[in-house]
């Protein structure tokens, strides 16, 4: 019977947000639990979201310093201009109106997880039944002899977190004198959103058709490999003449060109010295393991990560990143505290928006029932991402993934899952940039609407 | 809950669905709400609502993904990773949802554009 009242109330609450039944299904209750979540972007907002569809009657409270966020995913199209600042601007209105979430603008700066509160920069101290905290990542700037904050602030963008970054980065880009360079030196694993810098390159590429037909994108990688990088390089060799490199060309089709000059995009691999050793802002100069130092016109160097400082500062992390129970989502470190999206240590799935979206939901089903003293669900979470190539050209990978009770871990469900095919007609890598489009409008309504 | 508003939420989606079941469903379902919508609406309708789909439509669609006989861009790797008992559990949730309306035709930075 009580799993019959909770499925009826998870579909109330879509209703309750049409109707303004909200009040009426509260007052059948006592006490309404308190559940305070930490960070108002991707997975703080679907976190937020689905325990009020979970269970209207939990009082959500969330706090986020700011009043606008800009959300990362989009965000190499507003660089190329196919969007603008505005598009991937989001607010928490649609939240607090229409499934009463209340939202704190304020910085939580400690945390006492034994008498389970939250302190706040300007004074408040909110006490929590549970609690969310979804923060993401902060950068390492110190690992590359030359590069700092100073840097990051000025010449060389990072572009990595959304916002003033982003639009610095794509001024430099339309600046860029007529057959300039922009370097892209991708973070080493982990990282949020892995295909991020080779879409970035690519949709430069692509912008570099019309509006600086010599530019060139030259990557600058400690990696041998990436996510999806068998369908990006070939969308690169059919746009952008880039030459395919011997160990990449496994189940290629037959189209693939090889062009004696090197196109708009190169990938310098970590085997063949891509690795930045050093970089001198100044003189906007970066040296490479081969031995080589690169004049660029334009640096787009991403540093390597770890969990947001906030998560250190709570004591949350093991190493750069957050221990979890794989089933509950709760850290391992502080019981009562539950760790999504990018800053979690969790198991086969990338940093991804998409992740922090679906290990949102969990934490937000066994935080109902571990409240609620009703069985855990058996968990499942999955992620799906589409690259642009080109305005026109998608690449995209899916995965679902299942529970490792035994190695308390999360791993992908076997036989399912994977990139796009090498083998897509132009009509399916089409579809998939349409259906990237799509993807964005239909995941921005999950998360903030 | 009220009996009356319980009344009416079964004449509104029907008599509800084995608790376990649902449970499952609604677990595995949300996955699927990130491409999808939330409960299975979603904003645009490009990527198409799943909400009251009968169980024979998101069945046999499933299954059509999994054997290929129905070609996809992203379908035919995600539909493989569900046993019959979970498409199962999944379309009786998708089923006890209202078919909603889904009119809204603009999306950003649309291909070709």
């Amino acid at each position: 019977m009580k799993t019959n009242r909770r499925d009826f109330l998870s579909i109330l609450a879509a209703n309750v947000a049409m109707t303004g039944l909200a009040s009426g299904v509260r007052a059948q209750t006592g006490a309404a639990p308190r559940v305070v979540v930490i960070g108002g972007g991707t997975g703080g907002c679907t976190a937020a979201k689905y325990l009020k569809i979970e269970n209207p009657n939990l009082h959500v409270t969330v706090v986020e310093p700011n009043r606008q966020i800009y959300r990362c995913w989009g965000s190499n199209e507003v660089i190329t201009g196919h969007i603008s600042i505005d598009d991937i601007t989001e607010t928490h209105d649609a939240l607090r109106d229409r499934y009463g979430i209340d939202f704190i603008y304020d910085r939580a700066i400690a945390a006492d997880p034994v008498a389970r509160t939250f302190t706040l920069a300007g004074g408040d101290v909110l006490s929590y039944d549970r609690a969310v905290v979804s923060v993401g990542v902060d950068f390492k700037m110190d690992a590359v002899e030359g590069y700092d904050q100073a840097a990051a602030d000025g010449p060389i963008p990072h572009a990595y977190k959304a916002g003033e970054q982003t639009l610095r980065l794509k001024s430099q880009i339309e600046a860029m004198p007529e057959g300039g360079t922009m370097v892209i030196v991708p973070p080493p694993n982990p990282y949020r959103c892995p295909p991020g810098p080779y879409e970035r390159a690519s949709l430069v590429a692509e912008y570099f058709l019309w509006a600086n037909p010599t530019g060139k994108v030259l990557i600058l990688d400690l990696k041998d490999k990436f996510t999806k990088d068998q369908p990006f390089m070939l969308g690169w060799n059919r746009l952008y003449g880039f030459n395919i490199p011997m160990e990449k060309m496994s189940g290629m089709p037959a189209d693939v060109r090889t062009y004696d000059t090197p196109g708009r995009i190169e990938w310098v691999s970590g085997s063949n010295g891509g690795r930045v050793v050093s970089m001198d802002p100044g003189n906007m100069e970066l040296t490479i393991e081969a031995g080589e130092t690169i004049r660029a016109d334009v640096i787009n160097y991403i540093p390597p990560q770890r969990a947001n400082t906030f998560a250190f500062d709570m004591d949350l992390t093991d190493g750069d990143w957050c221990p979890i129970d794989a089933e509950t989502m709760e850290s391992t470190r502080h019981p009562g505290i539950h760790l999504i999206g990018d800053m979690t240590i969790a198991g086969a799935m990338p940093k991804s928006g998409y992740s922090a979206n679906t290990q949102a939901k969990i934490a937000a089903a066994q935080i109902a029932r571990l409240l609620s003293g009703e069985t855990l669900i058996e968990p499942t979470w999955s992620n799906a991402c589409f690259s642009r190539v080109s305005n026109q050209y998608g690449v995209s990978i899916a995965d679902q993934y299942r529970l490792d009770r035994e190695n308390n871990t999360i791993v992908k469900t076997p036989g399912a899952g994977g990139i796009s095919s090498l083998n897509a007609t132009h009509q399916v890598n089409r579809m998939e940039a349409f259906y990237q489009a799509a993807w964005m409008e239909n995941f921005e309504a999950d998360v903030f609407e | 809950m009220s009996r009356t508003l319980l009344g009416a939420l079964i004449a509104l989606f029907g008599t509800p669905v084995a608790a376990e079941d649902a449970l499952l469903g609604e677990t595995l379902a949300n996955t699927c709400a990130g491409c999808h919508g939330t409960m299975g609406v979603p904003a645009v309708p490009y990527i198409p609502p799943l909400a009251g789909l009968t169980n024979e439509e998101f069945i046999r669609a499933m299954e059509a993904y999994q054997d290929g006989t129905r070609q996809a861009t992203m379908m035919n790797r995600i539909a493989p990773a569900f046993s019959d008992e979970e498409i199962k559990a999944m379309a009786d949730y998708f089923a006890a949802l209202p078919r909603p309306d889904v009119t809204r035709s603009t999306i950003r930075n649309r291909p070709g554009n």
